[in-house]
């Protein structure tokens, strides 16, 4: 039962509260409301709204990275001219996200400590590199976005922790990142998979390769083995399919009611395939 | 000379007379309402799929504060709701479905009921499940109506001609097994009732969301053993019918049982997930479809067996058959013609009527099997059509009398202003180019009743209409409005009969105790025949007005005109006096006299025989649409891109509502075949919600190119025909032709979501799917 509704104006106020313990974090609440509503989430004895907190919007370069807030909303990675200049495959990711009202009110740290598998804003993080600012009244951590998710739902963090920022380097010359989500509707629609690749593209040959699914496995999750398959090479249309195979080999998915196991591997061969040939052809 | 100009509303663009109220959102739904003293009723429904109930212990949900009620089967009489009296309100002995209702509570607070809800303890013995609906007639089944041991819970049969001699007589045969799905109404507003007894005389009063206030009195009546003059059914605007509202379900007896155990009005309304869960869906259908035809196109001959799911109990799913019929027998001139249906008991969901009635079924099946005997013949879609389409004049073999039929113009009006023939070519001719993107185009055309169907003994509607002193009119109807735009057309069709403006009508359409007798809002039938009675109650009314004028102007009756609010001269206008001054003169004088009438309209249409014979309809309606389509051979994802539509809709009375009524059809028509998909699996809903039940969404509509032929009806209202559920009907089959044209793969299972059609077409290239 919830006793206490907090909606401090300051991080410090903030990381109080949580410091006091069994507390729930609200930012645009459009993952807690319905969830807890549903019985699938149980909020603490208090709610700490931190949608008044300062100085955690927006993004901006800090030295050779860039700083995300965690209270970014969804449509500000999709219009903030300085995300869409910058980091162009956040801006990719939000224009399949949810709905108008969905993306006005959800956050992209709610996205993080919501930790789906197919959350639509992690796939694109993975394959950026991001690491994760989390501050607690005792201190500052980062944690690599790649190590953080420990299951559906679960992430490294402890419950006094807040995610304040996350931090991705600033793009090199000829990177490149693009992301891909497979639903069944252009927008509104939960991925059945979605597929992230980054890299730098230099003479037709892609090097420093990061690829990232979401939707096959508890957590979204590197593809090693695509990497593998890609990094050094020409994006020829036999690394195309080495790749894609690659893909397709390395991932676990599941069946539900959103997808077969098979038509998911499927889909994910497919996608890489295409992400690729999109990067290709510039 | 004061000459007032003749005008009227029939064919404009008017806006729905209860719009304003609903774009402000300011309309009272039964959600809104709220008496005094109300209590909450929840229901609590089973986790089992099949099961025997062995005990029910409701003693600590009686004992918590705040709870006015508590009923299990054991509280109320054994009677059965449905077509085959097959469903109890609450369960007793068993429960066969997921969602069977087994205790109901009132309470002082939604909170309080849902606790007490928690309180109740089951216990159960699982019985075997009975999924697979081809299982259920197979030896050894579970029985799951003891009722009927064989599990079948109604056939249909029908025939004409000799369909042996019709095959002999073929040069080509086609046959194919079709699978169509489990969707739901997804109604905006979630079911709900009120239930009021008055405590001294025990009258009942409901707040309900029923299509069917007059058939539905008299379900309550039989159930509560009540009689019905006793029972009022007042009907607030409803979020959606659709055809979910036109059974009696056991939601609605258990809130009066409430009501009446605990002595205070309850309000009932469904979760979204209830709503999911335990209103009807769509009928799913397995259909074995045979068809011949000659040489040149002409039919020969169609043999359908078909098998519904007919879930745990019975409610209208089992009786589409009785459409669907019409579409094999009738839609085009097949000379032999044989239909057998057989809707099996299993644990599965049970379903109700759904705008279309089956006919979005059976048009699926015919439908393509047009587009698969023209391929094999060498000839195109469209002419295949023409070849066998109906005309006018026509009686079909099941005895369908077409008098105004706009068949053909539908089907060459959609395929020119499509371009249907050139694209259909190109399109076929691409498939074998590479590229993951293949567009298609496909073609389906429809019959479906449009001047009512007379499924009952009478098919009629009743109109009580009153003029006040100021010229202002109020209709009352027996003619329910759902959200279709009834009370609209209604005033604009007695608007043209009493020349008066939209606004000096009102329409009452809500009350039991008011309104005349109407057989309910079904079968596309409320413009035909609620529009013929006003019409029938607004001409008593202008020959009373017109003969009274007649006695203080020195001209006759038919001399005279109503235009504007005034009595003029018909010849040229003149205005002669104003209606308010002649209505107050005919109240206010010796004879003191009101003008208010009353018309019950009975359409000329027969209730069929045994064999399934006769003309059920006043009209029929008549469509072709053409839908044109991507397919994603990566993903298997089929963007519709345009439906162009062609419907005879008889005429054009409001030309926005009408408008409405096409786009929205075509919508769910589409969501039917990509989209919409209620998952049930062992007998459990996996998707009772709206993130895993996809309805189509705004990106999604296609462009849409609609026209209206307007074959004016000679008996319908102004020559309008129903068109109600048209819309819908032909698309999942238009669709299914497309994909056809696209890529070349037959897909006769639905729907056509994503992974199914990737399926398909790795199957189809040979590949192995897992
Ligand atoms: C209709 C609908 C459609 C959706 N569609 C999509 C979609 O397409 N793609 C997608 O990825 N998601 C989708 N979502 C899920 C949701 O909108 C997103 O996950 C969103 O980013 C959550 O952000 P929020 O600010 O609303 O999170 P909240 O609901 O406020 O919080 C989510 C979780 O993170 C925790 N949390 C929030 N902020 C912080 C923080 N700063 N530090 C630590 N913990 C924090 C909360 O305690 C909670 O556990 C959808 C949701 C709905 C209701």
């Amino acid at each position: 039962m919830v006793e206490r509704y907090l909606a401090p104006t300051t991080l410090d106020e903030a990381l109080k509260a949580l410091a006091a313990g069994d507390a729930t974090i609200v930012a645009g609440g459009t993952d807690v409301m319905p969830q807890s509503q549903a019985g699938r989430f149980k909020l603490g004895r208090t709610l700490v709204n931190i949608r008044r907190v300062a100085g955690l919007q927006g993004g901006a370069k800090e030295g050779d990275e860039i700083r995300l807030g965690a209270l970014t909303t969804i449509s500000q990675l999709r219009e903030d001219a300085f995300i869409a200049k910058t980091l162009p495959v956040l801006a990719e990711a939000a224009d399949h996200f949810a709905s108008v009202q969905i993306r006005n009110m959800g956050t992209l740290g709610g996205n993080i400590g919501n930790a789906s598998p197919a959350g639509d804003t992690l796939v694109p993080l993975l394959v950026l590199d991001a690491v994760v600012e989390l501050r607690s009244a005792k201190g500052m951590r980062r944690l690599r976005l790649d190590e953080f998710f420990t299951g559906p739902g679960k992430t490294k963090r402890t419950p006094d922790e807040l995610i304040t920022n996350i931090f991705v380097p600033a793009p090199k010359p000829g990177f490149v990142a693009r992301f891909a989500k497979f639903g069944t509707r252009p927008a509104l629609d939960i991925s059945a998979v979605s597929v992230g690749i980054a890299g730098i593209v230099k003479d037709g040959k892609i090097s420093n390769v990061r690829v990232a699914y979401g939707a096959v496995a508890p957590t979204p999750v590197r593809g090693r083995a695509a990497e593998a398959a890609l990094e050094g090479k020409t994006l020829d249309a036999a690394t195309l399919a080495a790749a894609a195979k690659a893909a397709q080999g390395e991932v676990k998915p599941i069946s539900d009611r959103r997808a077969t196991a098979w038509y998911r591997r499927e889909m994910i061969h497919n996608l890489v395939k295409k992400v690729l040939a999109d990067v290709a052809h510039g | 000379m004061t000459v007032v100009a003749k005008s009227s509303l029939i064919g404009k663009r008017i806006p729905k007379m209860d719009a304003p109220e609903k774009a402000a959102g300011k309309t009272r739904y039964v959600q809104d309402i709220n008496l005094p003293g109300q209590l909450i009723g929840k229901i609590l429904r089973t986790d089992r799929v099949h099961a025997r109930i062995v005990s029910i212990d409701t003693a600590a949900a009686k004992a918590l504060p705040g709870v006015y009620a508590v009923l299990t089967a054991a509280d109320i009489p054994k009677r059965g709701l449905g077509v085959n009296k097959d469903n109890p309100p609450l369960k007793g002995d068993k429960v066969r479905t997921i969602r069977d209702e087994i205790a109901a509570v009132a309470a002082e607070t939604e909170e309080i009921a849902l606790e007490a809800l928690k309180l109740i303890k089951v216990v159960y013995e699982d019985l075997p499940i009975l999924a697979d609906p081809r299982q259920s007639t197979q030896p050894g089944a579970p029985v799951i109506q003891d009722a009927k041991p064989d599990n079948i819970a109604m056939t249909f049969d029908y025939a004409h001609g000799d369909v042996a001699q019709g095959e002999k007589e073929s040069d080509v045969v086609v046959e194919s097994e079709f699978y169509l799905h489990y969707v739901t109404h997804c109604c905006m507003g979630v079911s709900g009732i009120i239930a009021d007894f008055e405590p001294t005389s025990g009258n009942l009063t409901l707040y309900s969301n029923t299509q069917v206030p007059f058939l539905h009195k008299r379900e309550f009546s039989e159930v509560l053993g009540m009689d019905p003059g006793r029972i009022r059914i007042i009907q607030p605007p409803i979020g959606g019918g659709f055809g979910s509202k036109l059974d009696i379900y056991p939601f609605e007896p258990i809130a009066v049982y409430l009501a009446k155990a605990a002595r205070r009005p309850v309000k009932l309304v469904f979760t979204r997930e209830e709503e999911f869960l335990a209103s009807p869906t769509r009928q799913p259908a397995l259909c074995r479809l045979r068809s011949g035809a000659k040489k040149d196109g002409t039919l020969t001959f169609r043999a359908v067996d078909i098998l519904l799911d007919n879930g745990g109990y019975t409610s209208w799913g089992a009786t589409i058959p009785f459409v669907m019929m019409q579409t094999f027998s009738s839609l085009y001139r097949v000379p032999h013609c044989l239909f057998h249906t057989k809707a099996v008991y299993s644990n599965n969901p049970y379903a109700g009527s759904f705008r279309g009635y089956g006919n979005l079924q059976a048009t699926f099946t015919v439908e393509q099997h047009m587009d698969m005997l023209a391929e094999k013949l060498g000839l195109d879609p469209l002419a295949i059509r023409m070849k066998n389409a109906q005309e006018s004049g026509e009686v079909t073999g099941q005895g369908m009398v077409f008098t105004s039929c706009g068949f053909k113009e539908c089907l060459t009006t959609a395929a020119s202003r499509s371009d249907f023939a050139r694209k259909f070519t190109d399109y076929a001719q691409q498939q074998s180019k590479p590229g993951n993107k293949k567009r298609g185009i496909g073609l389906a055309a429809m019959i479906h009743v449009g001047g009512g169907a007379k499924i009952y003994p009478s098919d009629g509607c009743g109109t009580i209409l009153k003029m006040d002193d100021f010229g202002h009119v109020t209709i009352m109807t027996g003619a329910s409005e759902i959200g279709q735009g009834s009370e609209t057309v209604l005033a604009q069709l007695v608007c043209e009969e009493l020349g008066l403006p939209l606004d000096a009508v009102s329409v009452v359409n809500n009350d039991t105790e008011v309104t005349p007798w109407d057989v309910g809002v079904h079968a596309s039938r409320t413009t035909f025949i609620a529009g013929n009675s006003a019409i029938g109650a607004a001409r008593k009314a202008k020959d009373k007005i017109l003969n009274a004028a007649a006695k203080v102007t020195n001209m006759t009756a038919d001399q005279l005109e109503m235009r504007g609010g005034f009595v003029v001269r018909a010849a040229d206008g003149e205005m002669v006096m104003p209606l308010p001054k002649l209505l107050r003169s005919l109240h206010f004088s010796d004879k003191a006299e009101l003008v208010m009438t009353t018309h019950y309209y009975e359409p000329s249409s027969v209730h069929q025989d045994k064999k399934f014979m006769g003309n059920v309809s006043a009209t029929y309606a008549w469509a072709a649409q053409i839908c044109e389509i991507e397919v994603d051979t990566d993903t298997g994802i089929v963007t519709l891109e345009k439906v162009t539509a062609a419907h005879d809709v008889g005429r054009v009375l409001n030309r926005m509502g009408l408008e409405g009524q096409i786009e929205g059809g075509i919508v769910m028509g589409q969501g039917y075949a990509l989209t919409e998909d209620l998952m049930v699996r062992q007998g459990k809903v996996l998707n009772p919600g709206f993130r895993d039940y996809k309805l189509v969404t705004a990106p999604e509509i296609p462009e849409m190119d609609i026209s209206f032929i307007e074959s004016m009806d000679g008996e319908g209202p102004q020559g309008a025909k129903g068109v109600g559920e048209a819309p819908a009907i032909c698309m999942a089959a238009a669709i299914a032709n497309a994909i056809h044209n696209a890529t070349g793969v037959r897909l006769t299972r639905l729907p056509f979501s994503p992974e199914n059609v990737y399926r398909a077409l790795v199957t189809a290239k040979g590949g192995v799917v897992e």
